[in-house]
């Protein structure tokens, strides 16, 4: 197997280039084309094609290795761009927007897991991945659209950076509960535990800046690239061994270097390595993902997709109105929120390491799904917004002649 | 003129200048150095992007925007830092009761307050020019003194009405 397995590595590298490509052709998101590669030459179904073998990349192990690089460090980039100084100078209404997308969304995502007859914390986790949007899809569109530069992008950011704060704390509940004996006093424990942890992080991110703006001061590009990837690799893979979330310690590693001066450094010289750790993450969600097990969850995702779509517009026009945006662009707050993407996909991939009942199957299945389509179809919104706006008028004069 | 700042997470800083009425020139700069300009006409319009520039690309704008490479002199805005005090250029005319004076015996400070700092005979310029210098025809006098005094200056060289 192991005369093979470069060959395998190259195959796959070279899938992710061309799903890529192709993407970037369309312009489209990349991450729904990287599952896609992972899913049609993986070992699962579909496996062949007039008889000729599509199972080319079946070698999991450094695969998986890198795959969990790529959630280290999607959450690692999530903390060095978390910006404090916005978030406190804007508390108020990233506070008040924020609740209503957790309130609206995050609910929705529970009545979806309880009527569809899922235990309570199979429901925690279908909420959490259909609650969170994709700063990676959002940010690109919105650079794309040109809707960067126009009043709604403050809302939409600011729900991001809301969301950011909660799917650590959310990750970390989870790590516990789901890692914990299953006794509320295990629970209990586990939680208290990873509070403790993460609050001992917090301190060192926040007194720790000066040292870690001299630790990492140095001229070379290359020590620092490998100064960062060791020290976040470090304490997320200590946080592991400890049953903690390594997401969640990366993400608190971020934290600790956005408010040094190293922040621009990172996002040239470590942004490429990145890129790579999670392009190879999202194809890994495609190889391990048994996709013929959707058609038994198509009424799931299907009132997912109908339902979660429609909560985003609904929340996020809702909080354009707090920043007092007209009617057309606090409908774009709502649109521009839809995509759902990488964050989805850890949580999924949480529930897989759970592995038990619904979340080491169903779950991750459905999140793929989920992911694939929503990724899709919030890029495609953002680019129409302004038909959609027409229609969504049009349609309430119908209702309501006035 | 305000300038706005605003970080956009994930993508890197904006600022807004206010051109006057409600328009808006938006600057976003990536954090890979690539900037984009938009202008954004009204307070609820859309912005149109103009166009986008590398890191080094638009340091060189700036830079010409700045004034570093062409300088045009805005003659309004000179203001040499004297206090009260202006320089002006005063024209001897050929029929001055000063020419063949040298400048002590013209006493030209204790009747007017200006000081003579400097003479332009044709090509050539007399800086700084000694007591004994005597002043021709054509000669332009450099003086400086309050705006009273110049005044009184440009009197005694006009009409040689030198009050003894």
């Amino acid at each position: 197997m192991s005369d093979t397995l470069l060959f395998e590595i190259g195959i796959a590298l070279t899938g992710i280039a061309v799903a890529g490509t192709v993407a970037n052709r369309i312009s489209l998101s990349v991450i729904p084309a990287y599952i896609a590669m992972g899913i049609l030459i993986g070992p699962n179904e579909p496996s062949t094609i007039a008889g000729i073998s599509l199972t080319l990349v079946d070698q999991r192990e450094f695969i998986d290795v890198v795959a969990e690089l790529g959630i280290v460090f999607l959450l690692f980039f999530l903390g060095v761009e978390f910006s404090i100084s916005q978030l406190l100078n804007d508390r108020r209404r990233i506070a008040k927007i924020g609740s209503i997308d957790f309130l609206v969304n995050f609910s929705l995502g529970i009545g979806l897991g309880l009527a569809f007859g899922y235990s309570l914390l199979e429901t925690f986790f279908l909420a959490g991945i259909v609650y969170i949007s994709s700063s990676a899809v959002i940010s690109k569109s919105l650079i794309e659209s040109g809707w960067v530069a126009n009043a709604e992008s403050g809302p939409i950011l600011g729900t991001l950076v809301f969301e950011d704060i909660l799917i650590a704390v959310y990750l970390a509940l989870l790590t516990a509960v789901a890692g914990g004996g299953g006794t509320v006093m295990d629970a209990a424990v586990a939680i208290g535990g990873a509070f403790v942890f993460l609050g001992g992080l917090t301190l060192i991110a926040w007194y720790g800046s000066s040292i870690v703006e001299q630790v990492f001061d140095t001229d070379s590009d290359e020590l620092f690239l490998l100064r960062i990837l060791g020290i976040t690799t470090l304490i997320a893979g200590f946080a592991l061994t400890l049953g903690l979330s390594e997401a969640v310690a990366a993400f608190f590693v971020g934290t600790a270097f956005s408010e040094t001066d190293h922040i621009e450094r990172i996002e040239s010289v470590v942004t490429p390595t990145r890129d790579f750790f999670a392009a190879v993450f999202f194809f890994s969600i495609g190889l391990t993902t048994e996709i013929t097990l959707l058609t038994d969850l198509i009424w799931l995702l299907l009132a997912a997709v109908l339902v979660t779509t429609v909560g985003k517009v609904i929340s996020g026009s809702l909080s354009g109105r707090i920043y007092r945006l007209d009617r057309r662009r606090s409908m774009r707050v709502g649109v521009g929120l839809v995509p759902r993407g990488e964050f989805s996909l850890v949580i999924a991939t949480l529930a897989a390491s759970v592995g038990t009942g619904a979340l080491g199957g169903e779950i991750p299945v459905f999140a793929v799904g989920y992911v694939l389509v929503m990724s899709v179809v919030g890029t495609l919104l953002i680019q129409n917004a302004d038909r959609v706006f027409e229609g969504i008028t049009t349609a309430s004069r119908v209702a309501r002649p006035d | 003129m305000t300038v706005y700042e605003a970080e956009v997470p994930g993508v890197g800083h904006k600022f807004e200048l206010e051109l006057g009425d409600e328009e808006r020139l938006i600057v976003i700069i990536h954090h890979d150095g690539k900037r984009e300009i938009y202008l954004r006409p009204g307070k609820n319009q859309d912005s149109e992007k103009l166009f986008s520039l590398t890191g080094k690309l638009a340091r060189q704008l700036g830079s010409i925007l700045e004034g570093a490479y062409f300088q045009p002199v805005e003659m309004d805005d000179i203001q040499v830092p004297l206090g009260e005090a202006i320089i002006e250029w005063t024209d001897v005319d050929p029929s001055a009761p000063l020419i063949g004076q040298s400048l002590q015996e013209a006493t030209i400070r204790e009747r007017t307050g200006v000081s003579i700092m400097a003479i332009q005979r044709g090509e050539e310029t007399i800086a700084n020019p000694q007591p004994d210098t005597t002043i021709k025809a054509n000669d332009v006098l450099v003086s400086l003194g309050t705006r009273d005094e110049q005044q009184q200056f440009a009197e005694l060289v006009d009409s040689g009405s030198d009050g003894t």
